[in-house]
């Protein structure tokens, strides 16, 4: 088959210093689908958007069919051909289908009207072409996601592109609803189109993919032929090196019990239950992991624990102190946080580190202030920080710099290191490895074990079931709300806990008794 | 601080330099209109005095909106904040009878407790009401307008006056002024430097910024927002009400129909043009009460009128918050290009 699009070196930095792309070269056949893999933060959707125009590479050449290109925008990239179908979906709700397709690109009479009936005739003939069942008709309100998914996709196909760049179009699906997109997918490719296809679902990937190209941390690893390979290899060239199938657990002596969440219930504004009798508890010494799709309620569990949502129902208690109706400044002197999300939740990225540093500790550590808490000691604040930048080797210029001059990995450190020196007895992590690179990664899990070696009870909330299986103790899976399996990570295997996180208990039900 | 400093400057050349294209092109001499200005405004005992004199309310409103600004509540209702504030101050002087080292603090704090009395209407309406303090302080200036124009028609009416104002206060209330120098310039310096001291020195100054960074964060962090909320409003309600407090004991010593003038409105732009830094905010109020004050001379000595200064106010502003803001960017640009060139060696 021949080459169709070739990406040379491409590097993209994001202001000021993240490379999200580091010399990428990869090429795309014309008539082929063509999958790229990788974890969250690979680098995968920006190699994309920048073929499609929506980013600008720094270095790098980029040809289509053999000409060099640089598209300014996507309008650039579609009039060549190429077309994205974005993870959200952004059509128009109250227009109807065929009104959302022809948007932007209308058929026009001799008033300069849209004229309605080819419009329309336009449209349907495209369904018809690639056979997607679609009532042109129809407000894109009233159709379902997978319909509404077909629409843009469409739209595309109306623009006559002839590379289609789709970024995890599975993500919106349910899983009845895969297959046949994949049929569509398959009949464009047959039709002579180029389909790149974003996804880090190896199984779905192998399925239906024609090639693959893998890449980690920004970097491509290899491009594969979708027949010559299997699960194992493509998870290994995703994730690196040793990560896989290392445990850093022992045998901990679990003692007496820290921290117990009774009976937690939470139904949310629109009356939806979001955590249906949750019950957890954690001993001295002990990191029980929490498995779960995103969305599964690890956020309305979080922000119940913290004191963010109210709770009606149920009880949140650390070394027997209950702290369901207790104020955050209260639950802070027995839990410390580490947030996913950094920049929102973790810490004030335009403020200084120090200022960063000082947080809690300012109110639950007299030392930190004098007149009785008036007046801040900015001695003291200025000794902590250096304490923190030695004991967790952090790499930082100057204290008073802003927060986000710090590259991710040593932010992570900082945040780390303030949260283990407020010495609580539980510590609440969510997903503390998020957006790290590796060696952060294995730094952070050192931390954790840390932790437990001081005899504090951890609650770990990862979508990284490696993660989870390196250092918990204990796997409990969120499901919809519920806790439906409570497993000892020595007597359950990754398998298993995946298949519990996208089914739930009713599936399986020998398995969690 | 060194880079704000100098951007600074560069900005303010730079919005000079395009006052100047202006006035070329309407056919004026730029540097005669610029000596004119700044003799009338810094050069001189007598013009430095008056400088100092009018950039009082502005620094003060400029501090209230950096402060509420740099804090999160985007407190907007100086205008009104400081007519209560004068009013207060007002109504004290014409019925208190106390020696002058009584007199003068307690109109000071009676026309800061105005100012926090107005904020602290919009602070309970988001309490209680959830409602924005964005809309509800500018509503409230509305209020505040007709209100203060009322009392000093009706209740508070110099009847030997032909237009809306008020009898003069008590001569006790009114601020010692040394030759030229009027120590209305004191009084701000000192709240500058309390306010200085509580928001970079004291616990809840740090709250407050942090708040103002991601409230979220200080929030989980174990800071009482809601509670830090109020505090700022009453604290930045209270910095206007003393702008309006001392333009009464400094100046006409009584309210006098739009006695506000555009000072707080002035003072938010500081504000902005600050980016919300309480030392720039005073520099920047100095800076623009220069421009006002030596407007006059300006006017009398060459053919520029005098609103051509709210041209040049205008300019600084665009060049100094869109320079800020594009410096930054090409800054982050250029370190991005150079990483990337580097790997691709």
């Amino acid at each position: 088959m021949q080459i169709l699009i070739e990406m040379k070196e491409i590097i993209k930095v994001f202001p000021p210093n993240v490379i999200a792309v580091d010399k990428v070269t990869a090429d795309f056949r014309k008539g082929e689908i063509h999958a790229i893999v990788g974890e969250n933060g690979a680098g995968k959707s920006t190699l994309m958007k920048v073929l499609y125009g929506l980013e600008h590479h720094n270095q790098g050449e980029i040809y289509l069919a053999g000409h060099r290109v640089n598209f300014q925008d996507p309008g650039e990239a579609i009039a060549h051909g190429i077309g994205m179908v974005h993870q959200e979906i952004l059509l128009i709700s109250q227009y109807t289908v065929w009104e959302n397709i022809v948007l932007g690109a209308e058929p026009v009479n001799f008033m300069g009207m849209i004229d309605r009936q080819r419009a329309r005739q336009l449209v349907q003939k495209k369904i018809d072409e690639f056979q997607f069942n679609l009532n042109i008709d129809a407000k894109v309100d009233d159709i379902s996601v997978a319909a509404a998914q077909k629409v843009e996709i469409l739209k595309l196909l109306y623009r006559n592109v002839s590379v289609l760049i789709l970024d995890e179009p599975t993500a919106v699906l349910t899983p009845q609803e895969i297959p046949q997109l994949f049929n569509e997918l398959r009949r464009l490719r047959d039709h002579g189109h180029t389909i790149l296809f974003i996804s880090h679902h190896l199984e779905e990937v192998l399925t239906l993919s024609d090639r693959i190209t893998v890449m980690r941390k920004g970097k491509k690893i290899a491009t594969v032929q979708a027949s010559e390979t299997n699960k194992t290899d493509l998870a290994q060239m995703m994730v690196g090196r040793t990560v896989l199938f290392t445990t850093l657990r022992e045998k901990s002596t679990a003692g007496k019990q820290i921290f117990s969440i009774e009976n937690l219930t939470y139904i949310d504004g629109a009356q939806h239950k979001r955590l249906e009798n949750i019950n957890i508890k954690i001993h001295e010494g002990e990191i029980v992991g929490i498995a779960g799709v995103e969305g599964n309620g690890q956020f309305e569990l979080v922000n119940s624990i913290m004191g963010l949502i109210p709770t009606k129902e149920g009880s949140i208690r650390v070394n027997d102190v209950n702290l369901t109706k207790a104020d955050i400044l209260e639950r802070r002197q027995y839990i410390s946080f580490v947030s996913q999300n950094r920049g929102k939740m973790g810490a004030a990225v335009k403020a200084s580190i120090l200022e960063n540093v000082m947080m809690t500790h300012h109110r639950l550590n007299p030392q930190f202030t004098r007149w009785k808490g008036l007046l801040l000691n900015d001695q003291y604040a200025r000794k902590f920080t250096e304490q923190i930048e030695q004991q967790f080797s952090v790499v930082m210029d100057q204290m008073d710099n802003p927060f986000r001059s710090l590259s991710g990995g040593n932010q992570q450190k900082v945040i780390l290191g303030r949260e283990l020196l407020l010495s609580t007895p539980f510590v609440l992590l969510d997903q503390p490895t998020r957006g790290l690179d590796v060696g952060s990664i294995e730094y952070v899990h050192e931390l954790i074990l840390e932790m437990r070696d001081q005899n504090r009870a951890i609650l770990l909330i990862s979508a990284d079931l490696e993660e989870l299986f390196r250092i918990a103790d204990r796997i409990l899976v969120l499901h919809r709300g519920k806790i439906v399996a409570d497993l000892p990570t020595d007597q359950t295997d990754i398998e298993e806990v995946g298949y519990l996180m996208l089914e739930g208990k009713e599936n399986d039900a020998k398995e969690t008794d | 601080m060194q880079r704000k400093l100098i951007s600074g400057i560069i900005g303010i050349l730079i919005a000079l330099l395009i006052g100047a294209l202006i006035m070329l092109v309407q056919g004026y001499n730029p540097i005669q209109t610029y000596a004119a200005l700044f003799n009338f405004s810094l050069f001189g005992f007598y013009p430095l005095a008056t400088t100092l004199r009018n950039s009082v309310p502005l620094i003060l409103t400029g501090l209230s909106a950096s402060v509420a600004f740099a804090s999160g509540p985007v407190n907007l209702g100086q205008p009104g904040q400081l007519l209560i504030g004068a009013l207060f101050a007002t109504v004290g002087g014409l019925y208190l009878d106390l020696p002058a080292f009584l007199l003068i603090p307690v109109l000071i704090l009676l026309s800061m407790l105005g100012g926090a009395l107005w904020s602290g209407v919009a602070a309970m309406l988001r309490k209680w009401f959830n409602m924005d303090e964005f809309i509800t302080t500018l509503m409230l200036n509305m209020i505040a307008d007709f209100f203060t124009y009322w009392a000093i028609s009706y209740p508070f009416f110099d009847r030997s006056a032909y237009s809306p104002m008020t009898p003069q206060i008590n001569t006790n209330g009114w601020l010692p002024i040394w030759g030229e120098f009027n120590s209305n310039v004191i009084v701000m310096v000192l709240a500058f430097f309390v306010i200085y001291l509580v928001f970079n020195r004291l616990t809840a100054g740090y709250e407050w910024r942090i708040t103002g960074h991601n409230s979220l964060f200080a929030r989980l962090g174990g800071i009482k927002i809601d509670k830090n909320y109020v505090t700022v409003m009453l604290v930045t309600g209270a910095l206007a009400g003393l702008a309006g407090g001392l333009v009464v004991m400094a100046g006409p010593h009584r309210f006098l129909k739009g006695l506000g003038a555009n000072y707080a409105w002035d003072g938010v732009m500081i504000a902005v043009v600050a980016n919300n830094g309480l030392i720039g905010t005073l520099l920047y109020g100095l800076f623009f009460s220069a421009l006002q004050t030596g407007s006059l001379g300006m006017e009398l000595i060459t053919a520029v009128p005098r609103e051509f200064i709210q041209v040049l106010q205008a300019v600084t502003v665009l060049v100094i918050v869109a320079g800020r803001g594009y410096l930054d960017i090409l800054i982050d640009k250029t370190i991005a290009r150079q990483k990337a060139r580097e790997r691709a060696t």
